[in-house]
């Protein structure tokens, strides 16, 4: 019996030797597998978002991945790291700061989770993109770090060449200075990029301020931005400090308590939460006049005209590649960046302002680009829909849109935070240039579209036709109650223009309340009972990533 | 030293260079692909790291007083 048992295993060894296509592995291994066959959802290990081994993309892909992208990236964040502040100040950073330590070391597994099934033109383009939010990401926690007074070692005179300021206070506004200081968001790194590379870390904030009582229903970027300084885990590295009233008022109540804890000169800069009536526009323009005079009384600086048009002009260079860009997303197939590049770098750079790093990125990102076009490059072969998300996205899970498209084939093409700041800033003239940046400044992240009144909410309708997208995704951020209130305006909309949209609940930067695997679930349930298709990777459909970063 | 000996040390040291090279790159290759990057980071270097977070001493906020600016820089 143990002998034909032998002889059967031995058989169909055999067997499967003979009829395994050797031709076929061959080609995977070359050229890697395609798209309907990665399986890619196999590759994660248990609930923790790592992989038993990182993708096989073919040779050249791979070797690219490794070379020019994992090893670049390291090596570039070495260099960057060097090149600010040094090892020794980033070693103490990491040791002193929970936001630093905890969530910029795995930046790599950032760009693996934004980046998975890309090939080609798409895998370079993309991890450009990634490669300029690294590089900004560092220099400014490298400044911090360096201006840091609040521990031993601290730089004082840089300290008070440095203007604090709310992340929704556009860079734009620190262009006549640019010359004579420079200017670090408050809650940029140590709170937004966070909830995207590792969503563990802003929890502890969230607890915090609601650990003194904050209810747990405003907004929980305010929260968290709040939470920061309750926690003790913000340097101190400007001698004053700029706010706003960021995406919308729900910021005010946390806005009073940073300034207790901040405890510095302050200047709060309100921007209408609607803006069309020109005389709103005027007061801005007041309101931008006076945060200069705060500014160079505070700082001893002098308004700088060429230095403002110069900066104006470089991020008006930015703009018109931005245009280039939707242009080529909008009325071909050949776009390289994913959804997840597109929406995160133009965020970063238009509240950010005017950097080096932008112009480099964007000349990296134009070769490739005029690369594809010119060579008619499918860059997302397997889009099966065009969509455009609208409101705002989830950030804890911002590569959502990477696995909608290799699990169902969902191509987001464009968001509507990437549409906010759709405009050039004129600079023949002070009166012209400064109604241009009180308008921009007006627009502020998620603002314009969101809580501007309901002509911009609506803007979807349009910027649907000029994408030419077939599906809508809705984000429906739980705490936002400026949004909430148009929820059911939106759905009569849908059903008389009979669009498929998908709204996608979330808590903005808390995993806890929505957690990934709900958000694939309603998907996944909509392409599935509406739409009745088969996912392009089953794998992707069902897993759990509940401890990922 | 003649110059045929100082190529061939120079060679050797060119081979030994260049075979410590080559096994540094395959092994980080290794490292890359099999995501032990990451995996040092997650289950190693970042627990440590929360742990020694959640044990720092910290000052409490709280118990700063509503608006200690020094004279002269108050809040416009």
């Amino acid at each position: 019996m143990k002998i034909k048992s032998v002889k059967e295993t031995l058989f169909s060894a055999v067997k499967t030797v003979k009829e395994v296509d050797y031709k076929k592995i061959a080609n995977d291994f070359v050229y890697g597998k395609p798209h309907g066959e990665r399986r890619l959802g196999d590759l994660y290990i248990g609930n923790t978002g790592l992989y038993k081994h990182r993708e096989w993309r073919g040779i050249k892909d791979t070797m690219y991945y490794f070379n020019n992208i994992w090893l670049y990236t390291y090596a570039t964040m070495i260099g960057d790291i060097m090149k600010y502040g040094g090892p020794v100040t980033f070693i103490k950073g990491v040791w002193r700061y929970r936001w630093l330590g905890q969530t910029y070391l795995p930046v790599l597994h950032w760009y693996d989770r934004g980046l998975e099934g890309l090939r080609g033109p798409a895998l370079r383009a993309t991890a450009w993109h990634y490669r300029g939010m690294a590089s900004e990401t560092i220099y400014q926690f490298m400044t911090m770090l360096k201006a840091d007074v609040s521990r031993s070692g601290g730089d004082q005179k840089l300290h008070d060449r440095i203007v604090g300021h709310d992340e929704t206070v556009w860079g734009g506004i620190f262009y006549p200075y640019m010359d004579q200081l420079d200017h670090i968001p408050l809650q940029m790194i140590p709170y937004l990029v966070t909830c995207h590379v590792n969503n563990h870390t802003v929890l502890n904030y969230i607890d915090a301020v609601q650990g003194i009582g904050l209810p747990g229903d405003p907004c929980p970027m305010c929260q968290a931005e709040c939470g920061l300084f309750i926690a003790d885990d913000m340097p101190d590295y400007c001698p004053i400090v700029i706010t706003s009233n960021e995406a919308c008022d729900g910021s005010v109540a946390t806005s009073i308590l940073q300034d207790w804890m901040i405890n510095k000169p302050l200047f709060a800069m309100p921007q209408p939460m609607q803006f069309d009536d020109k005389s709103l526009v005027k007061y801005c323009m007041r309101e931008i006049e006076e945060a200069w005079q705060f500014i160079e009384k505070e700082m001893g600086v002098k308004f700088n005209w060429e230095e403002l048009k110069r900066n104006l002009e470089r991020q008006n260079k930015l703009q018109r590649f931005e245009w280039e860009k939707w242009d080529v997303a909008a009325n071909t197939n050949y776009y390289p960046v994913n959804s997840v590049g597109q929406a995160l770098y133009r965020i970063y750079y238009s509240q950010d302002g005017d950097r080096q790093i932008w112009h480099d990125m964007d000349k990296r990102v134009r070769k490739i680009m005029n690369y594809t076009v010119e060579n008619q490059i499918e860059t997302f072969p397997m889009t099966r829909h065009r969509v455009i998300a609208w409101s705002c996205a989830p950030i804890y899970y911002s590569n959502w849109t990477t696995w909608a498209y290799n699990c169902w084939g969902l191509n987001v093409v464009i968001n509507m935070d990437s549409l906010m700041f759709d405009m050039e800033i004129r600079t023949d003239s002070y009166e012209h240039a400064l109604e241009d940046m009180a308008i921009y400044h007006e627009w502020a992240p998620m603002r314009r579209m969101v809580v501007g009144g309901l002509q911009h909410v609506f803007e979807l309708w349009e910027n649907m036709e000029k994408f030419h997208c077939d599906m809508v995704i809705m984000y429906d951020q739980l705490h936002c109650k400026g949004m909430q209130g148009c929820h059911g305006l939106f759905e009569d909309e849908f059903r008389a223009r009979d669009i498929h949209a998908i709204w996608i609940p979330h808590a903005l930067p808390d995993k806890r309340t929505v957690p990934k695997s709900e958000i694939r679930s309603v998907i996944n349930d909509y392409m599935t009972t509406v739409m009745q298709e088969t996912p392009l990777d089953p794998s992707l459909v069902d897993f759990d990533d509940d401890m990922s970063w | 030293m003649s110059t045929r000996r100082k190529i061939k040390m120079a060679l050797k040291a060119a081979k030994v260079v260049g075979g410590i090279g080559l096994l540094t790159y395959v092994g980080l290759f290794i490292v890359f692909f099999f995501d032990l990057d990451g995996k040092l980071l997650y289950h190693v270097v970042e627990p440590f790291l929360v742990k020694h977070y959640d044990a720092m001493e910290r000052k409490n906020p709280l118990e700063s007083p509503y608006k200690d600016v020094p004279k002269g820089q108050e809040t416009l």
